[in-house]
């Protein structure tokens, strides 16, 4: 579950103390400074949000889908709470009438935020498998939607079914406000919010939902399978919201339907992208700096400069400071902050990472190198009679071609040729017309891409896709995370190795995004290698390289896929490349195979030198 | 069966407006793959201008041009002050910033007028009704049917036969061809938030008038159905949009009229039970726009 | 007419073009060849001003066009017809036509029409029809017309016989030759390099995004070594 236990679980549990005491203690001293009753229920609000903003994290964090629903959730885990938590005598008074007996029903507040999780998490999955449908995924627009609507069908139910929830006027109100002494309960839940949000940021699943988030395709040909993760990034932050916002309302002591609506969501929403989304301490910091500035706001709009203790006869800038400035803070940092640091203030830096590098990690030496194995279980790839037609146009007409393990196969032709339409059937991108393909007879044809590189063909992109946000050592940690569940037959190879044989050691800790051409590609190579694949399927991995690049990448290949024992399919336009690097090509022409061979077969054959220069030998 | 009939053309009505909110929604995501969370505040602003208009003695004679004048001046407000730095911005961030653009003018008519709500008179033929037959029609439901045949045919005929309508479908199926082509990217962006803006002005003469008041957070409802109405007939998809509307409009009417009496006033939640079951079985909406995964 | 100097353009890490120069004299008809991903795309889409620039100037008709956005370089006479043709599918023919013409008067633009029609008697078939389903080779005809549509004094190719079937090739090369006949300047990408060398006056050849050889088409059809440029050796 967890790659490195110092580093996954050592060193999160360490910097969530550490961040609970900051915000906790924090507000400790503010309250102490001031010392009324206001700052402590402005420091114990700002607790419950803190535990609710780090379950949104773990969603929109890990995913990259924007969330509204959360709060829709928030507001469903809420009521739920409420009904089961008052008293009946109070309930006689509101809502005399609740369905399923619930009038007469109380348990301990403890049990009733049990059940609001329970059936909260009932909604989460139900919305969950709208949102797969959907095709969510980072960035999604209708995702998003489908949460928006959430928000408003609880809203618009609170307001709506007054028999079981008050309604819109009275509310459900109840007098066990004054129960939560000392906020043990609060700080309790806030800590393990903090511990478990990180916690699941490293695990596995956390690592596999970031992928995904980082490059949804290059995840699923990891292996990956994105709406798996996303799902139990829902559940878990739903679980955490739920049990927030039933603290919320516990705290105040009542609910209302416009406390979990519009409102409630954008203020989470902005103190979670203020600090930045993609980090626990970002979600944290991100709290802090929106109560700060939202107090000072408000007392600005209530006082002006008196507030800073400054008598002034004349109230200068009255025109701005009015009651409800904190309102406009709060949109106003939304869209500053979205037009000039989208990623907020800290971005993805997480605060126990950055001290188990400069702590934690000791000195490390490079592995040595890997010998190449020799005793993998031989494999077969065969393709037969794929065809593919877009409309009337035939992009693919009765291709087909073999590989074995340990060879090295190149596909070429020229532009338009039907290469890429090639790649992408066996790729699983487009479904054949007609035709399969199989790995030692079982057959892959119309698998999903993760499904593909489980059963070990395993991808590279022709324009790059690495996870950008990631450290290089990270990406390769991911396809290895896969291949321990997947690829237990093969002999998996240690990820340090890998990054030590394709020459990434030194820039182990950098952000892929950062690498150069070279490295990135040698960095796609060690992530697909890490993957034990059967095959890895190359394309183009020399777009782009200068001559002498495309040289050492011959090498690289060759060497990274005898390290894994995976035999090679290579496609490439550079004919040069091809047959230096290849034991066997095939040459694609017009959507066919027009020739098969070694290199000097190849390169001798008449019919490939004028689909290639167009001479009039052919046309 | 006369019951029916009264429902269509009621829910007609109610789409109507629905569909030309979500054509403004749709022409503005089509151009820049914004999802504009704001759209809503095209009814707000000139909805306390309404009020405010009336208070200075104005009669809806004056107010209508002020309503669709006003909606497409804020239109383009916002864009320049807002949108146009995002450009080019991944979803996410689109979607935040038109967000935030709606909560900071509506914080702003709370800080600058009131959270309270703020009333002017309704038309005098608002309640009006003709009969036809058996039928008792509204003629507020027949302004809007009429009006809104009327711009919706303007509107196409805007973008099938001017040189402004061609660029904007140019530029929304493939931006940069277009500007290959020298369509010029601000004055079609510009133009699909006039476009935007006027059929919000539009669907905000009726929507105000029906409203009778505004408060601060007014758009938050003309939003939500415009881009709920674009996105059940297809985000990205002029015709999907109005057709969302209308289906969304007569959802809700003929849901209303068929559900039992006790729990009639959860039509809206059913409704978006509804909406999200199109979405599990018909992700892309009813027309949807085939996405094609670039590698 | 044309200037280009030491352009060198990067996607991300990828440099796509090292320091490549050219030049376009009016009335020529110049070819730019080389195997795939040598930059040729890059380097008309660099010019055209739809990829950034990191060094490098750009110069037409003595005018600085460096780094300027599309709809100004169009403005300034500069057209392309840009790889995999990117009609505007659901759009008729005649509309797409029209948004070519965009920066034209109406009187001209009708005028642009008649002269289109003229010219591709296969558009004229399908005035009406939307663009998406017109077959490839009518499709390359509709790009080359749209783009002729701005009345450019330079029209960039990219690839225009790209996916067509032989027969389809040679029109398209006819219609090259058709427009150098009347007089265009034009600068064609293409991998039929045989070809291209034939129907130009000049030709450039591009490998690993930098300039590797250059003279007229006849002289680059008689260097031996060219073959390796594609094939390798």
């Amino acid at each position: 579950m967890f790659p490195n236990l110092k580093r996954d679980v050592g060193f999160p549990v360490i910097g969530s103390v550490v961040l609970f005491l900051a915000l906790f203690g924090g507000g400790l001293i503010y309250q102490t400074i001031l010392n009324n009753g206001s700052a402590e229920r402005l420091v114990t609000t700002m607790l419950i949000d803190a535990i609710i903003v780090i379950g949104i994290q773990i969603y929109i964090g890990n995913t990259g889908i924007l969330s509204f629903g959360h709060i829709g959730f928030g507001a469903i885990a809420g009521y739920v709470f409420a009904v089961y938590a008052i008293s009946p005598e109070e309930k006689l008074k509101r809502i005399p009438t609740a369905p399923f007996g619930l009038t007469d029903t109380q348990v301990s507040p403890g049990l009733a935020i049990l059940i609001a999780v329970v059936v909260t998490l009932v909604f989460a999955v139900i919305v969950g498998i709208g949102l797969a449908r959907s095709g969510a995924q980072s960035g999604s627009v209708a995702a998003t939607v489908i949460t928006l609507a959430l928000l408003f069908v609880t809203h618009e139910v609170a307001k709506s079914w007054p028999e079981l929830t008050g309604g819109n006027r009275g509310g459900i109100s109840f007098a066990i406000g004054e129960s939560l002494e000392g906020r043990a309960l609060i700080l309790v839940v806030l800590f393990a919010s903090m511990l478990i949000a990180r916690l699941y940021g490293q695990s596995r699943s956390g690592r596999l939902a970031i992928a995904a988030r980082e490059d949804s395709l290059a995840a699923r040909a990891m292996g990956v399978n994105p709406l798996v993760q996303q799902m139990a990034a829902l559940l878990l932050s739903v679980v955490i919201v739920s049990v927030g916002s039933s603290l919320r309302v516990w705290q105040i002591g009542s609910i209302l339907p416009d406390r979990f609506f519009f409102d409630y969501a954008m203020l989470t929403l902005v103190m979670l992208i203020v600090g930045g989304r993609n980090s626990v301490t970002g979600a944290v910091l991100g709290v802090a700096v929106m109560t700060g500035a939202r107090e000072l706001a408000r007392r600005l709009g209530q006082d002006g400069f008196e507030v800073f203790g400054l008598g002034l006869d004349e109230a200068p800038l009255d025109w701005v400071f009015r009651e409800n400035l904190n309102s406009v803070v709060l949109g106003l940092a939304m869209v500053g902050f979205m037009i000039w640091r989208p990623t907020g203030i800290l971005e993805d830096w997480e605060f126990d990472q950055w001290l188990y590098r400069r702590f934690g990690r000791g000195t490390q030496t490079e592995p040595g190198r890997l010998a190449e194995l020799d005793d993998v279980p031989a494999a077969t790839f065969e393709a037969s009679g794929v065809s593919v037609a877009f409309g009337g146009f035939k992009a693919l007409t009765n291709a087909g071609m073999t590989a074995e393990s340990g060879e090295v196969v190149g596909i070429i032709g020229p532009n338009g040729a039907g290469k890429t339409t090639f790649v992408n059937v066996i790729t699983g991108m487009v479904e054949p017309t007609d035709g399969a393909f199989s790995i030692d007879g079982v057959d892959l044809t119309g698998s999903a891409s993760h499904e593909l590189s489980r059963s070990g063909l395993v991808r590279t992109f022709q324009n790059l896709r690495l996870f950008g946000a990631l450290t290089v050592r990270e990406n390769v940690e991911i396809a290895a995370l896969v291949a321990k569940e997947h690829r237990t037959e093969r002999t998996l190879r240690d990820v340090d190795s890998l990054l030590a044989e394709a020459g990434l050691w030194e820039h182990r800790d950098r952000r892929a995004r950062e690498l150069d051409y070279g490295n990135s590609r040698r960095l796609e190579l060690a992530r697909a290698a890490a993957m034990a694949p059967s095959f890895m399927l190359l394309d183009e991995p020399t777009s782009g390289m200068s001559d002498s690049e495309s040289l050492t990448m011959i090498e690289q290949v060759r060497h990274m896929a005898a390290t894994v024992g995976a035999g090679v399919i290579v496609i490439d336009h550079d004919l040069g490349f091809i047959t230096g690097i290849s034991d066997r090509i095939y040459v694609l022409d017009q959507g066919q195979v027009i020739a098969e061979g070694t290199p000097d077969e190849v390169q001798a054959n008449a019919r490939v030198q004028a689909a290639y220069l167009g001479s009039a030998a052919d046309r | 069966m006369t019951e029916l009939l009264q429902n269509l053309i009621d829910g007609l009505g109610r789409g109507s407006i629905y569909a030309l909110l979500a054509l403004g929604v749709a022409v503005v995501f089509g151009i820049m793959h914004l999802l504009n969370f704001a759209h809503g505040e095209l009814i707000t602003i000139p909805g306390y201008l309404t009020y405010w208009a009336f208070n200075q003695g104005w009669n809806w004679w004056t107010v209508v041009p002020l309503i669709i004048v006003s909606a497409v001046l804020s239109s383009l407000l916002i864009e320049r002050v807002a949108f146009s730095r995002v450009r080019g911005a991944s979803d996410f961030t689109l979607l935040l910033t038109s967000f935030g653009v709606h909560f900071i003018v509506a914080a702003g008519f709370l800080l600058y007028v009131s959270a309270s709500v703020k009333p002017y008179p309704r038309p005098g033929w608002f309640a009006d009704t003709i009969a036809v037959g058996s039928l008792n029609i509204e003629v507020f439901d027949l302004a809007v049917i009429v009006v809104t045949i009327i711009v919706l045919a303007g509107t196409t005929w805007l973008l099938q036969r001017t040189m402004f309508g061609l660029a904007l479908r140019a530029a929304a199926s493939d931006f940069d061809t277009a500007r290959l082509m020298g369509v010029k990217s601000d004055s079609v962006i510009r133009g699909a938030f006039a476009l935007s803006g006027f059929l919000a002005g539009i669907a905000g003469v009726f929507w105000i008038m029906r409203e009778g008041q505004v408060t601060p957070t007014a758009g938050i409802n003309p939003m939500l159905q415009g881009v709920l109405a674009a996105l059940i007939g297809g985000l990205g998809s002029l015709r999907g949009a109005v057709l969302g509307g209308l289906v969304l409009g007569l959802a809700e009417v003929l849901l209303r009229s068929w559900l039992p009496v006790g729990i009639q006033n959860l039509t809206t939640g059913f409704v978006f039970v509804m909406i999200a079951l199109l979405f599990i079985f018909r992700p892309g909406g009813l027309l949807s726009v085939p996405q094609v995964e670039r590698v | 007419m044309l200037e280009v100097t030491g352009l060198t353009t990067k996607y991300g890490a990828i440099s796509a073009l090292r320091d490549a120069s050219l030049t376009v004299g009016a009335g020529e008809v110049v070819g730019l060849i080389g195997p795939n991903g040598a930059g040729k795309t890059t380097l008309l889409g660099s010019i055209a001003g739809l990829l950034p620039i990191d060094s490098g100037t750009i110069r037409f008709d003595g005018n600085d066009i460096t780094s300027g956005a599309p709809e100004k370089i169009l403005r300034a006479g500069l057209s392309l017809v840009p790889e995999h043709r990117r009609i505007f599918a659901d759009m008729t023919v005649e509309e797409n036509l029209k948004i070519g013409g965009v920066t034209r008067s109406g009187a001209e633009r009708a005028e642009l029409l008649d002269e289109m029609a003229e010219l591709f008697p296969v558009l004229r078939d399908k005035w009406d029809t939307p663009a998406g389903y017109m077959s490839g080779g009518e499709a390359q005809q509709l790009a080359i017309a749209r783009a002729l549509m701005s009345k450019p004094k330079l029209i960039m190719m990219d690839e225009p016989s790209l996916g067509l079937a032989p027969i389809l090739v040679d029109l398209v090369f006819e219609l090259i030759d058709t427009l150098r006949a009347q007089g265009r300047t034009i600068l064609v990408v293409e991998q039929n390099a045989t070809r291209m060398l034939r129907a130009a006056d000049r030709a450039y050849v591009l490998r690993s995004g930098e300039v590797v050889a250059t003279g007229t088409g006849a002289e680059l059809l008689d260097r031996s070594d060219l073959f390796d440029t594609f094939v390798g050796g």
